[in-house]
């Protein structure tokens, strides 16, 4: 009987310690929760070396039919870009590359227009901020991969930096 | 007892997530605040702003052809103040302040300065390199591209990229990107007076 009692209490010692772990589990949890999602915040995170970024997103489309897929860039703030027509010949275009996967067609590629920027007694076309590149794409069922690259060249309002090539990869999935 | 103890973790829970939840807000106002205050860098270079490379130093030598074909050596200009730029045909800045430095060659003529403008893009064909030149009325010598001399100054990594360099052949000044008229003009009248 004793025994059993102490059993039981035993038990209930088992349950209170357990109990503890799990707010301490919990506790961990928030704290490294509250500080993640902080990082997302920051900025610097998001801006790189080069200027632009590229934001990636899950793309679903209907398969075997034409449709559109969206390509999201930023510039970073007080940069800008060429646009696809720039103003100037000897200026270096927005240009995306893509290699795309076996049985994916690339019907075309629709660029934004660019915004004037002035430059002393120069005006150039420029993409600023957000800019959207629209594909005009038949996938087939299941998920194919869209790959290559946006070459372009940013300067801000007193320097410029030389051309680069950023990295695309967008997954597209045909339902 | 254990429903009281019960209840009281529950109230330490749920002041928990309040807290978390304060936490990440005061976070991301901060980030928010502190974004909002970075100022936007005009002449900086990728990201760590612009870094004197060889300020007080003797300019590396290089020889180059010019688009006339011609060997063009920095040591041809030895006892001359030389300013050595680099720029790029698809440099809007670059452009904007060479018309400045032909006008500034003309105007400290009697103190023999020269410009020496090398063009640091592999990609630009020597047409492009006239055309730009001949649009801007660039007549100083135009040198073609070799990155191991935009290297020997420190890795040019945006345009333009402008080292004084005194009779001496002492890098006085350099600057990146594009200065103001006056600035460079400053950085130009202290070139031709060093090293006297």
């Amino acid at each position: 009987m004793r025994q059993g009692a102490g059993n039981r209490e035993q038990g209930t010692g088992n349950r209170e310690q357990g109990t503890a772990w799990l707010v301490a589990a919990l506790l961990v949890g928030l704290c490294c929760s509250a500080g993640a999602q902080s990082i997302v915040g920051l900025p610097s995170a998001a801006t790189g070396k080069g200027h632009v970024t590229f934001a990636a997103e899950v793309v679903e489309v209907a398969a075997g039919k034409p449709a559109v897929v969206e390509l999201r860039f930023r510039v970073d703030e007080g940069f800008h870009v060429n646009s696809h027509t720039p103003s100037s010949e000897m200026l270096i275009p927005t240009v995306l590359k893509l290699d795309v996967a076996d049985g994916v067609k690339l019907l075309g590629e629709e660029y934004p227009k660019g915004s004037a920027f002035h430059l002393a007694d120069e005006t150039l076309d420029v993409y600023q901020g957000e800019f959207r590149v629209r594909l005009r794409v038949v996938v087939p069922k299941g998920q194919s991969m869209l790959k290559g690259g946006l070459r372009y060249q940013a300067c801000d309002n007193a320097a410029c930096f030389p051309p680069r090539t950023l990295a695309i990869n967008v997954a597209v999935t045909g339902k | 007892m254990r429903r009281i103890a019960v209840a009281a973790v529950m109230v330490v829970v749920v002041c928990l997530l309040f807290w978390a939840g304060w936490h990440n807000m005061r976070s991301r106002r901060m980030a928010m605040q502190q974004a909002r205050q970075t100022p936007v860098t005009v002449t900086g270079g990728e990201d760590s702003g612009p870094e004197l490379k060889l300020q007080g130093k003797a300019a590396p030598a290089f020889t180059l052809l010019d688009t006339a074909g011609k060997k063009v050596s920095l040591a041809d200009y030895k006892g001359r103040p030389v300013v050595v730029n680099f720029w790029a045909t698809w440099c809007g800045p670059c452009k904007l302040e060479m018309p400045w430095f032909e006008e500034f060659r003309a105007k400290y003529k009697a103190q023999g300065i020269e410009v020496l403008g090398i063009s640091d893009d592999p990609e630009q064909s020597k047409d492009d390199i006239l055309k730009a030149a001949n649009k801007l009325g660039v007549t100083y010598p135009l040198l073609l591209p070799d990155r191991a001399v935009a290297k020997s100054y420190g890795g040019v990594e945006y345009y333009p990229e402008t080292f004084y360099v005194d009779k001496n052949g002492t890098v006085v000044e350099e600057t990146a990107g594009a200065p103001s008229k006056d600035e460079m003009e400053a950085n130009i009248r202290k070139m031709v007076g060093a090293g006297q």
